[in-house]
This record gives C-alpha cells, sequence and structure tokens, in this order.
C-alpha cells in the first residue's frame, strides 16, 4: 500500500457522465483487477478521498472509469491533464481467479469497470461477458470488453445490444457456457437479485462480487464501509473486500 | 531537532501526537503505511464490555470540511482487544490509551477495572452522539459525569483515567471540572459535534443513523476555543483534539493550554498526517529557536 502523487495523463468523456481518468504514478506499482484506489478530487474543502475499481494498469499509467454523482465527482471531471492527484492504492482484495477456466462476467453500469481489469488480468482464462447498461448513452468501452470470449451487451430499454438486463442474460446461457466461476459487480440490487436466482437455480459454481459502499479511511481501521457477513458480524468492504464470495455475505 | 517529548499524569510519550479513537482501529492498519511507533500514542477504537456490531450502513457522509460519521461503536468487545491487538501495540512502543464506553455505570466501572495496569491511559468515552444506550447519556450533565468518572476511576488504581469531554453541552468549564472532581487524572475534548447530512434527490438524511458526529478541519474554530475553556477552568491536564490536520493546528491548540493533541479525520485525508504534524511542529519549533514543545503549551495571550 502506497500513497502517490499521480499526474493526470488524461480525463475524458466516454459515455454519458462517465468519464476515463489515466493517471501516470511515479512508480510502477501492481494492482489486481477488483481492488481500488483512493484519490483526492482535487478540492480541499473535501476530506475524504474518493474510492474507484482501477479498469486498466499498464507500465506506470492506471486508467479508472467513474460516473459524476456528487460533488467529489462533479470537481475531478473538471481536472485537467498535468494536474497532481494523491493516490492510495492498491486498497482491498481484488478478484483472484487462479485456477479457473471459463469465468462468467456479469457487469452492470459503473460495476463493468473492475471486471474489465480483471479481464485484461487473466488472458489464458475464457471469459463469457455480460455487460448491463441504462441506455445506449451509458454504453462504454465495447472495445475492452471484446477482449472477453463472448460478450453479450444488454441495455434496460433496448436501444442498445440486446433489451433486458445482464443477470437474466446470463441466466439464460448458463446451462450452455457451463463455466466454473462467477464474477459480478452492479448496483446492490443487481447482486441482490442474482444472488436469489442463482440459489433457485441450485447454482454449484463459485461467485465472487464485488461490492460498494461509502468509505472513510479505505484502507480498514474506521469502520464506516461495512456489510453484513451471511456467518453473522460484519465485514469491512474496503479491507476484507470488495470481492466477497457470494454466500459469504447478505445483499 | 526540538525536544517534542511530554509528560502527561507521569506518562511519557516520545511526542505529544496522538492518533484519535475510532479513526486508527488498534494500530494495525496504519502500520502498513508507515511505522505507527513514530507517533506519540493511539486511542483505541472505543470499546465495550461486549463486542458491537454498530450502526446500518451508510455511516459516513461529508461536508465542506468536515465529514459526519455514525459508526455506533462497532467493537470486538474489550477482552478481544487485551488477547489480539495489544501486545502489538506494546510492541510499537506507543502510549496506548484505551477509549471504553459502557451502557450503565456498572459497566463503566467493570470495564476500566479489566484494563487496570494493562495499558497508559483509559479514556472514557461519555460523549459518543452514535449510541443511544450510554456514551453521551452521561457525558451531558455535570452530576453524571462526575458520577461516572468517579465509578471508573475506583477501578483504575494503577491506570490514569483520562475522560472525554462532549462539546453538544452547556459549559465546558462546568464539565471539565466536574470530571475533575469525579478523579479524572486528565481531560480530552472535543469530541465529535452532533450534526445531519441530507440527499435532497431522496429527501433523507445521507447517514443511516439520520445524525452523526461531525469531524475535520472546519471545527477546529469551535474545539480551540473549548479547548481553551477546559484548561482554564481545571489543574488537571487537558488534551486537545478537533480538526487538526497540520504542525501549526497542533501547535495552536497547545499554546490554547492542550499538553497533547489527537488528531482522526486528518488521517483519512492524508493516511501519513501524523508523521507530518509531527515534523511540522518540530521544523516550526527550531524555526523559532524553541529547544522544547512544553515551552509553548499556555502560552496564548487574550487580547487586552
Amino acid at each position: 500500500m502506497k500513497d502517490l502523487k499521480a499526474v493526470i495523463k488524461e480525463n475524458k468523456l466516454i459515455a454519458e457522465n462517465i468519464y476515463e481518468l489515466t493517471l501516470t504514478l511515479p512508480e510502477k506499482v501492481n494492482i489486481k483487477g477488483g481492488q481500488f484506489v483512493n484519490i483526492s478530487t482535487g478540492d480541499s474543502s473535501k476530506l475524504l478521498r474518493r474510492p474507484f475499481g482501477v479498469m486498466k494498469a499498464e507500465g506506470k499509467d492506471i486508467t479508472l472509469c467513474y460516473q459524476v454523482k456528487g460533488g467529489g465527482t462533479q470537481n475531478l471531471a473538471q481536472m485537467k491533464a498535468g494536474q497532481n492527484i494523491d493516490i492510495l492504492m492498491p486498497l482491498g482484495n481484488g478478484f483472484d481467479l487462479r485456477g479457473f477456466k471459463k469465468v462468467a462476467v456479469i457487469g452492470g453500469g459503473v460495476g463493468i469497470f473492475p471486471l474489465i481489469a480483471t479481464i485484461r488480468a487473466y488472458p489464458e482464462i475464457d471469459f463469457y461477458t455480460y455487460a448491463g447498461f441504462r441506455n445506449k448513452g451509458a454504453v462504454c468501452l465495447l472495445d475492452e470488453l471484446e477482449k472477453s470470449k463472448s460478450l453479450t451487451v444488454t441495455t434496460d430499454d433496448g436501444s442498445f445490444g440486446e433489451k433486458g438486463n445482464a443477470v437474466e442474460s446470463y441466466l439464460a446461457d448458463a446451462d450452455k457456457i457451463n463455466a466454473d466461476c462467477i464474477i459480478a459487480c452492479g448496483p446492490p440490487i443487481m447482486l441482490k437479485i442474482l444472488k436469489q436466482r442463482l440459489n433457485e437455480r441450485g447454482n454449484k459454481i463459485p461467485c465472487f462480487v464485488s461490492l460498494e459502499e461509502r468509505m472513510g479511511c479505505g484502507i480498514g481501521a474506521c469502520l464506516v464501509c461495512v456489510c453484513k457477513k451471511s456467518s453473522g458480524g460484519n465485514a469491512r468492504v474496503c479491507k476484507d473486500g470488495p470481492v466477497f464470495d457470494i454466500n459469504e455475505v447478505e445483499l | 531537532m526540538a525536544d517534542l517529548s511530554v509528560n502527561i499524569c507521569g506518562v511519557k510519550l516520545k511526542n505529544p501526537v496522538i492518533a484519535a479513537s475510532g479513526t486508527f482501529g488498534f494500530g494495525r492498519e496504519y502500520n502498513e503505511i508507515y511505522d505507527i511507533s513514530k507517533i506519540g500514542g493511539v486511542s483505541t477504537k472505543g470499546m465495550t464490555l461486549q463486542p458491537r456490531e454498530g450502526n446500518p450502513v451508510p455511516r459516513i457522509a461529508e461536508g465542506k470540511s468536515v465529514i459526519l460519521n455514525a459508526v455506533g461503536l462497532q467493537n470486538p468487545g474489550v477482552e478481544h482487544f487485551i488477547k489480539h491487538d495489544l501486545d502489538f501495540l506494546k510492541s510499537k512502543g506507543v502510549v496506548i490509551i484505551a477509549n471504553v464506553a459502557g451502557k450503565t455505570l456498572d459497566e463503566y466501572g467493570e470495564i476500566c477495572a479489566k484494563l487496570n495496569g494493562l495499558v497508559d491511559f483509559v479514556e472514557l468515552n461519555i460523549s459518543c452522539p452514535n449510541v443511544k444506550a450510554g456514551g453521551m447519556a452521561f457525558g451531558i450533565k455535570p452530576e453524571s459525569i462526575k458520577e461516572v468518572t468517579r465509578v471508573s476511576k475506583s477501578g483504575l488504581s494503577k491506570t490514569p483515567l483520562m475522560v472525554k469531554l462532549s462539546p453538544n453541552v452547556e459549559s465546558i468549564p462546568v464539565n471539565a471540572k466536574a470530571a475533575q472532581s469525579g478523579g479524572a487524572d486528565c481531560i480530552s475534548l472535543i469530541n465529535t459535534l452532533t450534526g445531519m447530512a441530507v440527499d435532497i434527490e431522496r429527501r433523507r438524511p445521507i447517514i443511516a443513523n439520520n445524525t452523526g458526529g461531525v469531524s475535520g478541519a472546519g471545527i477546529k474554530p469551535i474545539a480551540l476555543r473549548m479547548v481553551y475553556e477546559a484548561a482554564h477552568s481545571v489543574e488537571i491536564p487537558v488534551i486537545g483534539m478537533g480538526g487538526i490536520t497540520s504542525g501549526v493546528d497542533a501547535l495552536e491548540f497547545m499554546m490554547a493550554g492542550a499538553r497533547a493533541v489527537q488528531v482522526g479525520t486528518a488521517n483519512f485525508t492524508d493516511v501519513n498526517a501524523m508523521p507530518r504534524i509531527i515534523d511540522e511542529m518540530n521544523a516550526w519549533l527550531d524555526k523559532h529557536g524553541i529547544l522544547s514543545v512544553n515551552e509553548i503549551v499556555d502560552t496564548l495571550k487574550l487580547n487586552g
């Protein structure tokens, strides 16, 4: 875990309200898909750093994508190439797919970004990817998603790809694909439905999900970003996660 | 290099910069970033007799130059701390301040007795704004502050007692005196100010608990005033906190009468905040030719 000063290389709009931010680090830092970084937003009245999953890491450059939602991301969107950003990384556990051969990937909205980093990290694995977006305007990073062995894009309104959602689209193909693992990231409701539907069909393969929660320190000290464990008690999303076995957490 | 060491109630701290309760866990996470033996002390996450799961999420929100939190005293219980975390903190050579809270007077007495002789200080949390039972209930009125201090002190024959005062009260001087008369060995303040953050789209408070404790740079002027008031109403040492983010901030609190400071929210903005603050204090003292940090304590002169 390192606290570094990165320089913005590029900060560009890639879909409706979605920006792709590439930072150059002073040194190469290894980071896994599903791990995240905590960055300053360039507004000193905002005391909390913002956690973002990394979409791509190449040499000293890392790329993350974010949706403009509140004041922090609005400020981030104004930042230009050449400006500095404080970055604490790598944080969290990330996806560990060693030993798997065929992995189903289910992403919803901004949840696709950490999944892309994971797909990039395992060129030997066959990924069957289901990426769901709100509408055509939200669709992005198809070139990255196409690194999968197969890609199905869905939109809620059918304005691009199949009309529907990524979970149902995967379930329709599940028997045909016969994957040995599932990874998923997306809005809480998507993960909740995924868990229900997998239980209904008596799913036997491991399923790992990446969770999101409002965070404080980002390193496991402040106990702000907890989720409930199925076995009782809390887990820290930032330190014990953000990736959990879907059966280990209450969604 | 100025001498940064301070002595509080006979306990020597290598420097006056202490991690504030609830922002630093039991020190392990920050020790992955820097060697926490650099800092003066660690006030642990607030502990209770039994483990507590705390409040639902979201537990945090942000305002301008402040944050709000309502963790609700999630902690593994004091026995777990004694078995699993105490030795780690001891191995780091930092002064260990066990922050504790109880639901009843008896619980305060019991938890203090369990920690007697094991830690350098027990810090009484009678001002947590985020739990219904205990905490704040004892921290508002001078009579109950005196009583909870007395009961806690009765379990602590070997360990000095630090009472952490709430800012959400009528009079800091009255409450500081109440803690002193109850037998407190020192006082720390301020805990967080109760606040609210609103999501206008959902028309609901952001924090699940509705209200949360406000901390961070924005509360510093209030904290400074209260620390000054406390330090000038009691004889026992005062440890100041509230919005400290720099060495200059820390020195302001010490000039106002604090013998040491605690740093909390700044750790979230800058994980290296405490080592940096120590360096900045040192640099300021060197620049002014001051040999010991103790020389600046309570040197603030009020305007005519």
